[in-house]
């Protein structure tokens, strides 16, 4: 029987594709993610223009557009510097990576702050995710979005750790930068959307 | 990775300056909003189209440069594409059911 | 098997490194060992599913049965369902894949060994937390309902039908913790199934043998893509619905409450959105099997192989196009249902063609009718009979006389059972070779599958006319009187002999993997990959990576043809096949695997323990045990993220001071 040794190949040996496996597994993934959003989407614009009632209080009244406009600038930002931080990779520049994968990180948290101000706001103003279905969607809408951002965080912190501790990340673990890099851009890409269609769209 | 990367990749420059252009087009988004809410002739018809076009440009800018996809292999795109065309049709279509006949209006 | 040993990791807790014993299956990273869990793992749960579906049937049996109470047989064909469909027929499809897709397009493994371990676990655990709501479960009854206001232990189990409508799944109608189970249970096995699928994808895409294009790849393997991408876009839709129902339960969300301007529709369109591509994700896999298995017994090449191939596709992406036939009853527009009827009646064209392709595969072949061939076969016909009555609810207004009626229970349970299952265990019996090195018994095997012919149809062909008679689905009792009685006792007689033959099959299964005879390396002379290898598949599965240069490569390596395009086995065939199983055996050099690990089983055990405090939040242990669920998550995770796929070197990248590339 053969002497099986366990090293390595993890890094597969041919790509039938010539994309990397995660890369592609990435993007498989965030193809998915449109199913999921876009349903998240469709609830919402199922009941933003549905009548409840007297008294009710619906998101359209409540939104602070400036507010919101300051917050969706700030997420695309975090896209300019998250890709600053990948070519920084790409260029060798350690220090740099690491400046830019925290910048990231740090609009990410401002953007979820402005979140959850807003979301107290709208709170204190008598609406919260069981005042009504357009309020439901809403927040669950913009909830799990902001999920998405915190997960996000939590990878950008990761790496930013891991290449404290390791003195820099190898070219390898270089692919996971890209790879963090998308899902980041992608969730942007969805907040786009939901800035449009929530905020703006009458 | 480093073989398809170092061929196509924008300069910083040029992230910044697409980052730029995100911003100007977010602020006209903004702007185009507060002409809907003050100027009645400026209706909802013509907003909304206006609207989703400009996010519709900031989406395929994002896409394209930012996540790398203009340089990508087809196979990138498609699975990316696929994804997104689905969760249009089949939505608009469940919308359509629903009595809503365009998501939007 | 031997046992290897691993360079010392860097991390806290030593890293796992048998390949034996007991520890090796909690840790592997092994595609086989991990599809035959997934295989051992769904038959338990199928006999679960059967024996729910014995007790549904000891119900029924004879007018207003009293074995039951309704609470308790709502629970019965809830729980019947979604074992069959969730913990049976999907984990023991993602068992062949598993165990196959590597092995048939020349791979040491998938792309992702941990995450195809993660997808076990999760599956796993998630199955048993649905099922705990056996012991945990409460059940109230709902104001003004006529349930028993005391619940059995045996009607503590989710009852909403596998298909949860709302608003009978939300906290007004389904008082207790049952629905709940419902909900987060499938939410977890939705997740385990969505990390398959982006992993089979990249396996097929990236992990080809050198010359295997993809209209070189067997059906099978092609099948199971498209179940991927099934999987891949239809998972997020009930996970979304699955969330609404789980926040209208536990967060006071509105989105299926009509009273407070909610709309219960919304989660029928959800559902069947992913429901009807679900359908799909339940056949095709038993399609690509008998795909197989046809070709092999006939001697002749697949007929059309594009055209399977085509159809197979087309039948998955049209299948995204049909949801609402579910809903024609359920007061959608008119053009929603002229719509969907003609889609539905659209979406025969592909499958018909397939059944045409594979008619055509045996029509004058040198057929052997043992017994992976006569569950083929039989799945041919009792797939048309099947396909056939699904044809007639595409046609609306008589559609709407067939909603909820044994009709359409005869409907599915023939594509369900005659179709999905009856191809699965078609490829139990073609496959148990070379997963096993010995050959079940061939007299009992062809004894279980008339067994089945007789117990299978006697069960579900009287429900055409029970349907179409007037009894109705889900209903605990039934009148005497009304024509009903003879053929449900029929049907109940049926049900046991069903059983009856399960046993049969699960005694040749036991024997034969410890005392059959050995099995050669290539038993059927067949024609993919998989048969090159030695039996049982060695842990690295090929000797040296395999090339192709055809379809059926390995056939035409053996075989030729004369004139008339009949096989002619070449001279060289038989040292051919002595030589594949040599390097088989004895690989020329050192083979690199995945080393084992411990943090798929861990980041599975996280989901249960998040879904119990979701379920009792409102008690003391509950938020505690959502943190404990997300810092398990979270931890294990990052610990994963950190851990190299392989030992042996100091960070992962050194691939190019190693010269070895497996």
């Amino acid at each position: 029987m053969a002497d099986v040794a366990h090293v390595d190949d993890h890094h597969d040996v041919h790509e039938s594709t010539g994309i990397e496996n995660r890369k592609l597994g990435m993007w498989a993934f965030l193809s998915s993610e449109f199913l999921f959003f876009g349903a998240l989407i469709s609830n919402y614009l199922l009941f933003k223009g549905r009548d409840f009632g007297a008294g009710t209080v619906y998101p359209r009244e409540l939104y602070d557009i400036p507010f919101t406009s300051i917050s969706s600038f700030v997420l695309l930002m975090s896209s300019l510097t998250m890709v600053l931080a990948h070519h920084a990779l790409a260029t060798g520049d350690q220090n740099g990576t690491r400046t830019w994968l925290l910048a990231t990180g740090m609009l990410g948290s401002v953007f979820i702050g402005g979140q959850v101000f807003e979301f107290t706001e709208f709170v204190l103003e008598g609406m919260t995710i069981s005042s009504n279905p357009a309020a439901s969607a809403f927040f669950m809408l913009t909830g799990f979005h902001g999920a998405h951002v915190f997960i996000g965080i939590l990878m950008l912190l990761s790496l930013y750790g891991i290449s404290r501790r390791q003195g820099g990340l190898t070219e390898a673990q270089g692919l996971n930068v890209e790879l963090v890099g998308l899902y980041w851009h992608f969730v942007d890409i969805i907040w786009i959307v939901i800035f449009t269609i929530v905020y703006l769209i009458p | 990775m480093a073989e398809d990367h170092a061929a196509h990749h924008p300069t910083p420059r040029q992230y910044v300056n697409i980052a730029i252009l995100l911003a100007v087009l977010t602020a006209i988004e903004v702007a185009l909003f507060y002409v809907e809410q003050g100027v009645e002739e400026f209706t909802t018809n013509m907003a909304s189209p206006l609207l989703i076009l400009l996010a519709v440009l900031k989406f395929v800018i994002v896409v394209g440069y930012y996540m790398h996809l203009k340089y990508e292999k087809s196979l990138v795109k498609n699975f990316f594409v696929i994804g997104f065309v689905a969760a249009l049709v089949l939505y608009a279509a469940t919308l359509f059911a629903l009595g809503i006949v365009s998501g939007v209006f | 098997m031997a046992t290897t040993t691993a360079a010392p990791a860097r991390t806290i807790f030593r890293r796992p490194a048998s390949t034996t014993g007991f520890w090796s299956w909690i840790t592997t990273a092994d595609h086989k060992k991990i599809g035959i869990m997934y295989g051992y793992t769904a038959f338990i749960f199928f006999i679960l599913g059967g024996l729910e579906a014995l007790i549904l049937r000891i119900q029924l049996a004879q007018p207003n049965g009293t074995f039951l109470s309704a609470a308790e047989y709502n629970a019965m064909f809830t729980m019947h369902g979604t074992t069959m469909i969730f913990l049976f027929v999907m984990p023991v499809s993602a068992a062949f894949f598993n165990y196959l897709l590597p092995l048939m397009i020349g791979a040491r493994d998938v792309a992702f060994p941990r995450m195809n371990a993660v997808s076990f676990w999760i599956f796993l655990f998630g199955g048993v937390f649905l099922y705990t709501s056996f012991i945990f479960g409460t059940s109230g009854a709902p104001e003004g309902g006529n349930l028993a206001e005391e619940v059995s232990r045996l009607g503590a189990a989710p009852n909403g039908g596998w298909f949860g409508y709302a608003p009978n799944s939300g906290t007004r109608f389904s008082t207790g913790t049952v629905m709940d189970y419902w909900a987060i249970g499938l939410q977890i096995l939705g997740l385990a199934s969505l990390i398959s699928s982006v992993n089979f994808i990249v396996t097929v895409f990236n992990m080809r043998a050198k010359g295997m294009t993809l209209l070189r790849m067997p059906v099978f393997v092609w099948m199971t893509t498209v179940v991927a991408f099934l999987l891949l876009f239809s998972l997020p839709i009930i996970a979304v619905a699955l969330f609404m129902i789980t926040f209208d339960r536990t967060l006071g969300t509105l989105f299926f409450d009509a009273a407070a301007g909610g709309d219960p529709i919304l989660w029928q369109h959800f559902f069947w959105l992913f429901g009807h591509p679900e359908v799909y994700i339940l056949i095709l896999p038993a399609m690509g099997i008998v795909s197989e298995i046809l070709p092999t017994f006939s001697r002749k090449p697949l007929f059309g192989y594009p055209a399977v191939v085509f159809a197979g596709a087309a039948i998955g992406f049209m299948g995204f196009g049909v949801w609402a036939h579910h809903m024609f009853a359920s007061g959608v527009t008119p053009i929603t249902q002229a719509a969907f009827g003609l889609s539905t009646m659209a979406i025969a064209v592909p499958t018909g063609i397939k059944i045409f392709n594979w008619i055509g595969t045996i029509w004058k072949g040198r057929i052997t009718l043992n017994t992976p061939m006569l569950f083929a076969i039989g799945f041919v016909a009792m797939f048309v009979i099947g396909g056939l009555s699904g044809v007639t609810h595409s046609i609306v207004p008589a559609d709407w006389q067939q909603t909820d009626t044994y009709y359409i229970v005869a409907h599915f349970q023939y594509v369900l059972f005659g179709g999905s299952i009856f191809g699965l265990f078609a490829g139990l019996y073609y496959w148990f070779p070379k997963l096993t090195g010995r050959m079940y018994n061939e007299a009992t095997g062809k004894l279980h599958f008339w067994i089945w012919m007789l117990g299978f149809n006697l069960t579900f062909a009287p429900m055409h006319w029970l349907g179409l008679n007037g009894m109705v689905r889900r209903t605990w009792v039934y009148d005497e009187g009304l024509g009903l009685d003879s053929w449900n006792m029929a049907v109940t007689v049926g049900a046991f002999i069903i059983a009856i033959g399960l046993l049969v099959f699960m005694g040749n299964w036991i024997w034969s993997k410890r005392r059959g005879p050995i099995a050669p390396m290539d038993p059927w002379d067949a024609r993919t990959l998989e048969w090159t290898i030695p039996s049982p598949t060695p842990e690295y599965n090929f000797g040296v990576d395999p090339k192709v240069s055809a379809l059926d490569d390995f056939w035409h390596r053996k075989y030729s043809e004369d004139d008339e395009g009949r096989p002619v086995r070449r001279p060289e065939a038989d040292q051919l096949v002595a030589e594949l199983e040599d390097v088989g055996l004895h690989p020329p050099a050192p083979i690199h695997l995945p080393n084992p690990s411990y943090y798929p089983f861990l980041v599975g055990l996280a989901f249960p323990i998040l879904g119990y405090g979701v379920i009792y939040n409102d008690k003391a242990f509950g938020i505690p045990l959502m943190l404990l669920g997300v810092l398990v998550l979270v931890g294990s995770a990052i610990g994963w993220g950190v851990e190299p796929l392989e030992e042996g070197h100091d960070d992962h990248s050194d691939h190019d001071d190693d010269g070895e590339e497996g």
